[in-house]
């Protein structure tokens, strides 16, 4: 993982989320995890391509995803239902894009490809040839896990 | 009358033996075997059975004291000798006359010890096992439980737990690895005094920092632990290292010359001997562990100004986040650094850092050496002083992943201090410094 990428991730993660949520968040020691890894449930995935090539993962249980989306619609959500499912995706899509744009600014160009949610129990997520970095954040509604994997296209 | 008579001697006799038996209350078996002409025993408890066997199957790669591995009707179990393990003479057998074995039973674990010859059980009260002395010259003490006197013959109690399980880590280390030995067994062989003690160096700078003591950097530690006994010794402490801060002292002497500061003119000098001539158009580095990028960025002066009209490609890697997020955007005193450097230097904001095109030529990583990593074959590795801070088993991954990224004929470089012995890499010396070709 290039250095320069991890900041602007880190960076949008946070602002994204302080400014939908309106709470206090807090981070989690950055690591670095090369085998497979579990999923906690809920995953939305952005694809990057351009420079270089990669995915970016955000990883909740379902009960952290329905509160989020609930505080992220000002209203209470009973299950994850379409709307739920939506603003995921959607939280995804801004936290991705607004690192991207970061990542412009320097010099890297990078692509996104529309986001995708996944849902399931006892599900692994399995990256050839890259490893993943993790940026563990701390919310009141749970923990969201942003998992980085990208490589510069040899 | 008669009856009584008999009645009050048979329970006469009957209190007697009582009395004798509360007396000695047998409450301990142990088998005795001799082991160097001297008596042993060991708690029955332990043993599972006595055979007689003979032919193991040799195992290799074992410390010394292990005969190899034994089938016992379908189960196979390894065998040790522990006059070898003791340094006892051990008589030579016979060809086709087979061994005594005491078959033991730890946990779920079958072990046998070869002994000379196996004696009886005897039984004794545990009472009268009786602390060790404190001299005791052919077993280290810490594997006898006690002294037992029995008849007329003192009998040396073995913890058979403590033996065993000390051997069986052994065991499995070696397992670990096959490629590069363990220090301590030879440690082991030498005096014994002075091996425990550098055992226990091993152990502490293996607490402390991760520091793998083995036939890579084995030489250094120990010239190193007879230079820092007699320092210790005239500083009036003890040598033992009892914290990461002693340890690190320890290790000071260790790193390769400019560790985390910029290569000085006679450094590039060592480095330039191995250069090839350049044919092709590139040339690529893995600088494995760049902390924060001072070495990357002397490797890379030290490779443009040899190759200038070269591609230079270093993949720069660490995995202590804060360290290299700094690299990239290094600052430099031009008055401390090497005129070597000056060329490849800009004014910028904050002050001078390196240019865009010694930037260009480094690729700065947060990576985990461990896991798996996408560049393309590489002329060089340059990894110097990493390998020593990896267990056995890590040490042996990284060396085949160096063994893969490189190009046949490439160089691998490790620090000052660390030999590489290993099947399939061959030692280039250039006087000051060493390298590792890969052998084509």
């Amino acid at each position: 993982m290039r250095v320069e990428y991890i900041n602007p991730f880190v960076e949008s993660a946070f602002n994204v989320l302080r400014e939908v949520l309106n709470s206090d968040i807090e981070r989690g020691e950055l690591y670095l995890k090369s085998t497979s890894q579990p999923v906690l449930g809920v995953a939305a995935i952005v694809g990057l391509a351009g420079d270089v090539e990669g995915r970016v993962l955000f990883d909740m249980s379902k009960p952290t995803a329905i509160a989020i989306a609930s505080a992220m619609n000002g209203e209470e959500l009973k299950s994850l239902d379409d709307l739920a499912k939506a603003t995921i995706t959607e939280l995804a899509n801004m936290i991705t894009a607004q690192a991207v744009t970061k990542l412009h600014e320097l010099g890297f160009k990078f692509d996104l490809t529309p986001p995708a949610i996944f849902t399931g129990d006892n599900m692994e997520i399995t990256d050839s040839k890259v490893e993943a970095l993790i940026v563990p954040v701390i919310l009141p509604q749970g923990k969201v896990e942003i998992n980085v994997a990208v490589r510069e296209r040899a | 009358m008669m009856e009584r008579v008999m009645d009050t001697v048979t329970e006469e006799n009957r209190k007697d033996r009582l009395n004798k038996e509360r007396m000695e209350k047998i409450d301990f078996k142990m088998v005795t075997f001799s082991l160097g002409g001297k008596d042993y025993g060991i708690d029955i408890m332990k043993v599972k059975e006595i055979s007689k066997a003979d032919r193991f199957t040799y195992v290799p790669n074992t410390a010394p004291f292990v005969k190899g591995v034994y089938n016992l009707r379908g189960e196979i179990i390894s065998i040790i000798d522990l006059r070898i393990m003791f340094h006892l003479p051990a008589e030579k057998k016979k060809e086709g006359v087979p061994e005594n074995i005491i078959i033991l039973r730890l946990d779920e674990y079958l072990i046998g010890v070869v002994v000379d010859t196996i004696d009886k059980v005897v039984g004794i009260s545990s009472e009268t096992i009786q602390p060790t002395p404190s001299l005791f010259g052919d077993i280290n003490i810490k594997y006898i439980k006690g002294v037992v006197n029995h008849e007329g013959r003192l009998y040396i109690l073995l913890d058979v737990d403590r033996i065993l399980g000390a051997e069986r880590e052994e065991v499995r280390k070696e397992i670990d690895t096959p490629l590069l030995k363990r220090a301590e067994e030879k440690a082991e062989a030498q005096d014994n005094h002075q091996a425990v003690d550098f055992s226990f160096i091993i152990d502490t700078l293996a607490t402390f920092k991760k520091f793998t003591v083995n036939s890579i950097n084995e030489n250094w530690v120990r010239k190193r632990f007879d230079e820092w006994k007699s320092d210790r010794a005239y500083k009036g402490e003890d040598f033992q290292l009892k914290d990461p801060v002693e340890a690190e002292e320890y290790l000071s002497a260790f790193y390769s010359p400019y560790t985390g500061r910029f290569w000085a003119e006679e450094y590039f000098k060592s480095f330039e001997a191995f250069l090839p001539e350049l044919t092709g158009g590139s040339f690529n580095v893995w600088n494995a562990g760049c902390g924060n990028g001072y070495e990357t960025y002397s490797l890379a002066v030290l490779l443009k100004s040899r190759y200038p009209s070269s591609m230079i490609k270093i993949w720069a890697h660490d995995n202590d986040l804060l360290n290299i997020s700094n690299a990239p955007n290094l600052l430099v005193n031009p008055e401390e650094v090497p005129e070597k450097y000056h060329s490849f230097l800009v004014e910028g904001k904050n002050g001078y850092q390196f240019s865009q095109v010694i930037k260009d030529s480094i690729l700065f990583e947060y990576h985990d050496l461990l896991h798996q990593s996408s560049f393309p074959e590489v002329d060089f590795i340059v990894a110097r002083d990493i390998i020593s801070f990896l267990n056995p088993a890590e040490q042996e991954k990284v060396f085949s992943e160096f063994m893969d990224k490189l190009k046949p004929g490439g160089l691998l470089f490790l620090g000052q201090n660390e030999i590489l012995n290993l099947e399939g890499w061959e030692m280039v010396d250039r006087g000051t410094m060493k390298a590792y070709k890969k052998e084509v």
